[in-house]
């Protein structure tokens, strides 16, 4: 009972499987044919559930790849009848609309974060695009008439046994679907969807597993396109058009875009009442309008929002016993990091000045300076958050001007954002898990239970240190109070083991008492890492007691460097401070 | 002489071509580039108005209060949406893109509902043809050319002269600090919304008697405005006058030499091309 995770037929998908099972002997043959062709359009629907319940971008246009693998696999069913060997090029119909969709999203994703709404418009007229190619290039096609006469199957009758075929891809696409979101691959895509920036900044090439869910996304589209051919023995221009992609998405949105089994029933539920409906009931159509807006504006998770989330929840933890997590693959050695005449401007106005500094060998710095000084530019510039526009960066002998985020931090970089930010719908054990995993999981362990279960002997001592956070590892990380917070981003930006933490204020909104005990924990964390640390802080005590060198800020150069004591005394930095003269 | 005027007659019909485009495109910018709303009814509103003037042909009232009777409803319709779907949303990009798609499927759900899917024409005579540099043009065609200018002239001057338009700015540049000077960012909110679709009405009724008229024609002009805006980027008449002479016109040149759909299709790559590359901008506002 423990082992097998579903409590069969209790659970959703043993009711899914029943359900299916049943079609045929409560409506007869014909009913789960019409069935059928909803249950396809419900794969292609996971699809898109996929990519906008779980990673936060929607695919617009997912009828290309729907009609791409039904255009591709009509073709080879039709000339497998003159040449059986054709059969073994089946694999191929699922595999380019697959490519497809990856070079799309890598093209699109790997410019920037923040263009989700433009993605979703780019795939729009990419499958008006495909739409007007199908209808254009009829010798291959069909044209407007489409691609008719594909053959059955293998000898499967389409009104009859097909079903099965159709049936058990569903459940299997379902199954898969829910073990997934359970796996690591499937938390990482949830923090994907939550905080991109605070992903990348962990080491996540998040452009590429964007891109990599994407094309999944599209192969059981293509899948699902595979199926219509054969089910439906004529493909026209409509399957890749403009129309089908909405209704994808409209089933995903009122049968749960969280939910892959939510997805499945929404498409199977609204389609078929639809097409029952819409011939004897002019209004039908206005009502399933109505239903959506009423979904998007009041229940974002659907239908299946009704019992998804306490699945969630039970589901997420695993009772295997922790396991020692392998070493992080991050540089075993501080880093040396330089600053060469670096200059940052936005809109005309200078961040960054031609800033010069280097930080060599383990140890805690200390980054103080009034407001605009351009500290926390400093490190966005460092972690490809600012564009440098003139000057040089490196980090142990490698020029990183303008490198990304998530490339950065594989150097063995870890930054601690000012304002704390955690994955916030997630519970403190994911964000923990997550900041664990990176640097450390490769690949297909992605998609294994194993990396649920890992532990390190510094996460360990860290939450020995900050019992509080330990008591609450169940707790939806938005719901910890400000210093918790702050305490849970710090123990993750240490959990990759990154000998440079960049820490930006980690004292912000704390009381003295744990502004005392942040201190402390920061000093073990970088002894224990034998790291450097670069941190920002405005409370000159905190500076104080942190010891080591300060660097003093000052319009986007580096104004004095020395103890604190030093510093203090300089001139230039009195002259900033409380307005001497110079 | 001739040469002349076939030069004249294919200067005015891409004229022709950009003013109507222009018409249908306004609405859109002042709702996208004020609020930063991807409306995707937008179409639809453009589709209610032309349904305006074949309602009012029905009931058999003059053909001149179909206008009156669109701006009433498009305006209605707007500050209910803008109050009840738009403005919960606005936080929320990808939401508001769904929310308003919703819509623009109920609202052509509902118009199908009523009239049905068939095209229909609206039964008008229209003025004759006048002369026009010694090239006979029909008259209702220049009319729409003048009156496009005439609107893009005084909403220019209305943006960046009047003090509603300063106040305008203000918002769009930074809501926060505006709301905190005392400008009422919700009323101008809803107001520009309003506008907007109002704007997006007028064209439709404009339209009428030159177009098919039938249910889905909405998603036509939500495409081709929301292209226009992509390629000229917002806020100023500079970009947005590229933006229609760059759809509009690789539309009609395209579709002159090598058929409508080939034109279609240029319009399709040149707006993923620049959604691709050149996006910045658009969505980082609000």
């Amino acid at each position: 009972m423990k082992k097998w995770p579903f409590s069969f037929p209790h659970h959703p998908l043993g009711l899914l499987a029943l359900g299916l099972i049943s079609v045929p002997f409560v409506g007869g043959d014909f009913f789960a044919y019409q069935i059928g062709l909803f249950l396809i359009y419900g794969i292609a629907t996971q699809g898109v559930a996929l990519c906008w319940g779980r990673l936060g971008f929607l695919p617009l246009g997912h009828a290309l790849f729907f009609g791409l693998g039904a255009y591709l696999a009509g073709g080879v069913l039709k000339a497998s009848t003159k040449e059986p060997m054709w059969l073994f090029a089946l694999p191929i119909a699922l595999l380019i609309p697959a490519l497809l969709a990856w070079v799309l999203a890598f093209m699109v994703f790997s410019r920037s974060l923040r263009n989700g709404p433009y993605f979703s418009l780019i795939t729009l007229a990419m499958s008006m695009l495909g739409f007007l190619a199908a209808q254009q290039w009829s010798e291959v096609t069909g044209g407007f008439n489409g691609l008719g006469d594909i053959p059955e199957v293998a000898g499967l009758d389409r009104y009859s046994s097909f079903y099965w075929v159709v049936a058990c891809v569903a459940f299997c696409t379902t199954v898969l679907l829910s073990i997934l979101v359970k796996r690591p691959i499937g938390i990482l895509w949830r923090a994907i969807s939550q905080n991109e920036d605070r992903l990348q900044l962990f080491g996540y090439a998040t452009d590429r597993i964007k891109a990599n869910a994407f094309a999944f996304s599209a192969f059981l589209a293509a899948m699902a396109g595979a199926l219509f051919s054969a089910h439906q023995g004529i493909v026209t221009p409509q399957a890749l058009g403009f129309v089908l992609s909405t209704e994808f998405v409209i089933w995903a949105a009122v049968g749960g875009k969280s939910s892959p089994a939510g997805a499945l029933l929404g498409a199977v539920l609204v389609g078929y009442a639809s097409a029952e409906l819409r011939d004897f009931f002019s209004f039908w159509e206005v009502i399933v309008g109505a239903a959506f807006i009423v979904v998007v504006r009041f229940m974002p998770q659907g239908m299946a929002g009704i019992w998804i989330n306490k699945q969630e929840q039970k589901n997420s933890t695993t009772n295997d016993p922790p396991q020692l997590a392998p070493t992080s693959s991050a540089p075993y050695k501080v880093p040396d990091l330089i600053f060469d005449g670096v200059r940052v401007t936005q809109s005309g106005v200078k961040i960054l000045d031609a800033l010069t500094f280097s930080v060599n060998g383990p140890g805690i710095r200390a980054i103080i300076g009034p407001n605009g000084a351009g500290k926390t530019s400093t490190f966005n510039a460092l972690t490809g958050r600012l564009p440098v526009r003139g000057g040089k960066v490196s980090i142990a002998g490698i020029d990183v001007t303008g490198w990304r985020a998530w490339q950065v931090a594989r150097l063995g970089i870890g930054r601690k954002m000012q304002i704390p930010s955690v994955f916030s719908e997630l519970t403190v054990d994911q964000n923990l898990h997550i900041a664990l995993w990176a640097g450390r999981m490769h690949g297909t362990q992605s998609l294994q239970r194993s990396p649920l279960a890992w532990n390190t002997k510094i996460c360990d001592e860290m939450l020995d240190l900050f019992s509080a956070l330990k008591d609450q590892r169940h707790v939806t990380a938005g719901l910890l109070s400000q210093g918790h917070r702050q305490a849970l981003e710090f123990v993750m930006t240490v959990l990759p083991e990154p000998h440079l933490l960049l820490l930006d204020e980690p004292c912000a909104g704390l009381s003295p008492a744990e502004t005392h005990r942040m201190i402390e924990v920061i000093q073990f964390a970088v002894q224990r890492l034998g790291a450097a640390a670069l941190l920002i802080e405005h409370d000159i005590s905190a500076v104080a007691a942190l010891g080591g060198d300060v660097y003093v800020f000052h319009q986007g150069k580096l104004l004095a460097q020395g103890l604190l004591a030093e510093v203090q005394n300089n001139r230039d930095v009195r002259a900033v401070y409380a307005g001497a003269k110079k | 002489m001739t040469m002349d005027s076939g030069v004249i007659l294919h200067g005015l019909n891409i004229t022709y071509e950009l003013a109507t485009l222009s018409l249908t495109t306004l609405g859109l910018a002042v709702v996208f580039g004020l609020l930063g709303v991807m409306n995707m009814a937008h179409g639809e509103f453009v589709m209610i108005g032309s349904y305006a003037v074949v309602a009012v042909q029905q009931l058999g009232w003059p053909v001149a209060t179909a206008m009156p009777v669109a701006l009433t409803i498009c305006g209605l319709l707007g500050w209910v949406v803008e109050r009840w779907l738009i403005r919960p949303l606005y936080a929320r990009p990808f939401d508001t893109l769904l929310a308003t798609w919703a819509l623009a499927m109920l609202l052509r759900k509902l118009v199908e509902a009523i009239w049905g899917k068939g095209y229909r024409n609206i039964e008008i005579a229209l003025p004759a043809p006048v002369n026009f540099l010694g090239t006979p043009y029909p008259a209702y065609r220049l009319m729409l050319i003048f009156l496009a200018m005439l609107i893009l002239v005084f909403l220019y001057f209305w943006y960046r002269k009047s003090s509603a338009g300063l106040r305008v700015r203000a918002m769009t540049t930074n809501p926060v600090l505006a709301e905190a000077l005392g400008i009422d960012t919700k009323k101008l909110a809803s107001q520009a919304f309003v506008i907007g679709m109002s704007l997006a009405g007028a064209s439709g009724v404009l339209l009428s008697p030159l177009i098919r008229i039938e249910p889905g024609i909405g998603v036509d002009y939500l495409l081709d405005a929301f292209f226009v805006l992509v390629v000229g980027g917002l806020g100023t008449l500079a970009g947005f006058t590229g933006g229609v002479s760059v759809i509009g016109g690789s539309q009609a040149l395209v579709s002159s030499i090598a058929g409508q759909t080939s034109g279609y299709a240029v319009v399709l790559i040149i707006s993923i091309i620049f959604l691709w590359l050149k996006p910045d901008g658009i969505f980082s506002r609000r």
